[in-house]
């Protein structure tokens, strides 16, 4: 298989990283960079629990190359851990029950994140869209919806 | 300390001063949900160590036939690949299953369906054991097929197993159906059908095998390690203590996780592993867990049913056949349970029912959750509102007038105790939906876009009952940091049952849940439990636990009473704080007992055992009391539909149910919400298609489940509490009963909105429009 050298940076560090071309960012951001907070649910973006975040923009991680990536910005859960709007919609996923099985959990995370940061009062319409391309199995969204509404209070700032 | 702690605090030493419950009822967050936020990584794919190697299964391309040669030349030459498992590297026996020993682990040399597996590519990543896998070539003679389960039962049919196609039979036999038709006014007859559902947990299934002292250690994702230890040691040849098997933290299961197909892949990880001596991971893409995993029965059911004019039933002569694909799986005890639930919720003075579980080539079926009571409710909640249409009668008046209520009598002749809350659950949805102003005004609609409620009624057996005995083991010991370390053969994949379970002993030593740490099961550690089926973690592992920690409470209140220089009567203990009823001022803290018992060499270590009454029932006649207890429930849907196109929207859910005691108010109504969405994708638009015996959807991207945008705009739910006797402070079971009825809801609020009866599920848009364009929904319009 055809080897090539990127460099992507990777929740603030450059990480230069030899992929096949074939290997996909999913593959790169949990095998190579170990960050597993990156779930693989279906191989074919359907169930978007793979989504990480890449120039800002939240794309579904089994479905791009790692080579694709090459001086790109991606970020995973991983990296926002610290980040104080991060904090706050993971304390109030917590107290709304809207981690069952937690498997699309790290997924619902970024995208509501990154819903926070344009849309500081979303409504229940808006949370729906921006958490629409990612399944969920357990929760019938209801709970997650709440987080995401309360989580959201003062945007992300 | 600030203000709200103080005040949480001066809560919970009022309700211990009185003795009352903490804890209880409050909505505690789980035990799990900080590591679930954190992405950390728990999940068996996330535990791969280095140097691991992949196994990827193959399975059979033809629905039935046996296997003439495999051509593995390819495979095995094949970049990165170490070899190619088939039925002859198995040392033990070739057998994957979990009632009747009707399927082998790789099928040798006959294969049943198109999900049959035939062995596995062991390579050194995970693409190059697929794409060798792809290279296999097998050939088959074939054999002619059967795939209709009605057609499977008649003479002279294809026979799928030697012993024939009936898997397993059942009936009841309550009163006699024949006097009841003829006092009725009105005899009706119909038959409804459903699909194949598949439960689509976002992980699939996956285990990881890692060789050690002679024998493998297993990881995976599954709901009963106990089972899957027993069915890899039966395939290794080894004793089961060679076999530890411990269940990773688990993306969601919903059924399957319970069935055969975890052991396929951890019997499969752990061949390789004895025999490369490495670790293997076998998992399942989705594709593969799609085609090879037990799916929910399709089942024919034909009811007949009279009633008098004024509209009592008098009898139900139902006749229910469930497709069991190939193998019979935990299929066995589906049949059962639908037959139970053959006339649902309501009181029928005589009922006979016959099912048949049946061998069909379609891929195979088994547990699921709900158990064969969404088929069985959704074919007497359909046939109910076709009965109250032909009385002319309001279909809530007329279930009202037939529902269980205390006294009254199921299909088993069980007599309904004080604990039925089913009319509290009816009250509450019918108000919160104003179902007899809305059912009045939709009467009269005129126009395109047009409205309909649809209610459906439950009753679901609490305990394993036909199964087995039902009983649990809990392990619960206070470490000497003051942790409480809580360690059990059941699992916890995704309800938060186990974070309830553990509630429960927090609750009995006045220990708050944050200072609790769930054990991961192991079978090497805990003691086997049953399996974790049939929602009955809250219940059966909370008397478990509560007796573990009764045990534990009733050394450590006297020695805190020796260290407050009181007496333990006058002792309780609220918040990890003991104190003196007398004097609420004099306090000892829950670590300094600890300490204090450590040093004294007092043990808190206790293990709590609690097993379900026994539940008889006569097999000749189907009756008696197979459950202990039941949870009651009701639903209305509001859907409107596009009468020019047949789309339609669920735009409002009322849900109630009655769950005895809701230790965690927030992770019922989780339940509630997730059973039923879950339960509306199975309504309106989940069905795993075969054509000829192969599945054509096997993706997420065909197979639809219901998105944020599917869901209703409104969803109110609501707790009702009828304590009953089995769970611990009365609580029932909840993480099943909510997806068991939108199937008929939906349908029924689709029939009141158009006149069209969709009687085969999904209900469809398609369905609708084609319907509406008959003379018989002309006639209703």
């Amino acid at each position: 298989m055809a080897k090539r050298a990127v460099t992507i940076n990777v929740n603030g560090a450059e990480h230069p990283v030899e992929v096949d071309i074939t290997d996909r960012l999913i593959d790169v951001l949990r095998d190579q960079l170990n960050l597993k907070s990156v779930k693989e649910g279906c191989s074919t973006g359907d169930c978007g629990i793979c989504a990480v975040l890449v120039d800002g923009k939240l794309v579904n991680s089994c479905l791009m190359l790692a080579a694709q990536c090459d001086g790109r910005r991606v970020t995973t859960l991983e990296g926002l851990l610290e980040d104080p709007a991060m904090k706050r919609m993971q304390g109030s996923f917590i107290a709304n029950n809207a981690a069952q099985c937690g498997f699309c959990t790290p997924a619902m995370l970024m995208a509501s994140w990154d819903l926070a940061r344009h849309s500081p009062e979303p409504s229940s319409e808006e949370i729906k869209v921006a958490i629409s391309g990612i399944l969920c199995r357990c929760t019938g969204y209801y709970q997650i919806i709440d987080s995401v509404r309360q989580g959201c209070e003062k945007g992300g700032r | 300390m600030s203000e709200q702690v103080s005040q949480l605090l001066d809560s919970l030493r009022a309700k211990a001063e009185k003795g009352e419950l903490l804890y209880i009822g409050e909505n505690v967050v789980r035990v799990d949900s900080l590591e679930k936020v954190l992405g950390n990584p728990v999940y068996t794919a996330d535990l791969i160590p280095k140097g691991t190697i992949y196994a990827k299964l193959f399975h059979s391309s033809i629905p039935h036939g046996i296997v003439k040669r495999m051509d593995l030349g390819a495979a095995r030459s094949h970049p990165g690949v170490l070899g190619v498992l088939t039925s002859k590297d198995i040392p033990g026996l070739n057998e994957s299953s979990a009632v009747l020993p009707d399927r082998q682990l790789f099928s040798d040399p006959v294969v049943r369906s198109t999900g049959d597996i035939l062995g596995a590519v062991i390579a050194e990543t995970s693409p190059s054991a697929s794409d060798a896998a792809a290279k296999i070539t097998v050939d088959y003679e074939r054999l002619p097929t059967i795939f209709d389960p009605i057609k499977a039962l008649e003479a002279g049919a294809v026979k799928v197993h030697e012993k024939g196609n009936i898997a397993r039979q059942m009936r009841i036999r309550k009163g006699n159906v024949e006097e009841g038709f003829s006092r009725s006014d009105i005899v009706f007859e119909k038959t409804y059908r459903t699909q194949f559902q598949d439960a689509a947990p976002l992980e699939p299934e996956v285990g990881l095998a890692i060789p050690e002292d002679g024998g493998v250690r297993v990881i995976g994702s599954m709901q009963s390690p106990h089972h899957t230890q027993a069915a890899v040691a039966k395939v290794l040849k080894l004793p089961p203590e060679k076999v530890r098997v411990i269940q990773a933290v688990t993306g969601g299961a919903f059924g399957p996780k319970s069935d055969e197909t975890p052991y396929d892949v951890c019997s499969t990880a752990a061949l390789a592993a004895v025999k490369f001596r490495r670790p293997v991971y076998c998992g399942m893409d989705r594709e593969d867990s799609m085609v090879m995993h037990t799916k929910r029965h399709p089942f024919v059911i034909s009811h007949k049913t009279g009633v008098s004019k004024d509209g009592m039933l008098l009898a139900d002569e139902s006749r229910i056949v469930g497709d069991t694909g190939a193998y019979a799986s935990l299929g066995v005890f589906v049949i059962v349970r639908a037959t139970f639930h053959t006339v649902g919720a309501y009181e029928v003075p005589n009922v006979k029912a016959d099912s048949y579980l049946v061998y069909t080539n379609n891929t195979y079926t088994g547990s699921l959750r709900g158990f064969g009571g969404p088929q069985a409710i959704f074919a007497i909640e359909s046939q109910m509102e076709e009965l109250a249409r032909r009385l002319g009668m309001d279909p809530l008046e007329f279930r009202v007038r037939n529902m269980l209520l205390p006294g009254k009598k199921n299909a088993t002749s069980a007599v309904m105790d004080a604990s039925c809350g089913l009319p509290q659950c009816v009250e509450k949805v019918v108000n919160s939906s104003n179902y007899r102003e809305k059912a009045r005004r939709y009467r009269s609609q005129t126009g395109n876009a047009r409205r309909g409620l649809g209610i459906a009624l439950l009753m679901h057996g609490n305990s394993l009952g036909p199964e087995g005995n039902d009983y649990g083991a809990v392990h619960v010991e206070v470490l000497s940091d003051g942790s409480v370390s809580v360690g059990s053969g059941l699992t916890e994949y995704g309800t938060g049952a186990i974070s309830g379970m553990m509630q429960v002993a927090s609750s009995v030593l006045g220990v708050p849940l944050s200072r609790f740490k769930l054990e991961r099961p192991d079978t090497s550690k805990h003691r086997e439990s049953g399996p974790t089926v049939a929602s009955r973690v809250v219940v059966i592992g909370g008397n478990a636990s509560k007796l573990a920690a009764e045990k534990l409470r009733s050394r450590i209140i006297p020695l805190a009473a020796e260290m407050l220089k009181s007496d333990p009567e006058n002792v309780a203990m609220a918040d990890g704080v003991a104190f003196d009823r007398r004097d609420p001022s004099s306090t000892v803290q829950w670590d300094d007992i600890v300490a204090e018992a450590y040093r004294r060499g007092i043990s808190l270590k206790e293990d709590g055992f609690f097993m379900a009454p026994a539940a008889p029932w006569d097999q000749e006649v189907g009756q008696g009391t197979p459950y202990v207890q039941y949870t009651w429930g009701a639903l209305v849907v509001e859907v409107e539909v596009d009468m020019g196109t047949g789309c339609y929207r669920v735009v409002g859910a009322h849900a109630a149910y009655d769950v005895g005691k809701a230790v965690n108010p927030a992770g019922v109504l989780g339940q509630i919400y997730g059973g039923t969405v879950q339960g509306l994708g199975y309504a309106m638009m989940e069905e795993l298609l075969h054509k000829d015996g192969v599945v054509v959807n096997p993706n997420l991207g065909d197979y639809y489940i219901p998105t944020s945008m599917d869901i209703p705009e409104e969803f109110k739910a609501f707790i009702v509490e009828v304590p009953g006797p089995l769970g611990p402070f009365g609580a029932k079971i909840i993480a099943e009963p909510p997806i068991v009825l939108p199937g008929a809801a939906v349908r029924n609020a689709v029939l009141n909105a158009t006149g069209v009866s969709v009687d085969d599920l999904p209900v469809t848009s398609e369905k609708v429009l084609m319907g509406m364009k008959t003379e018989a929904a002309a006639h209703y319009r």
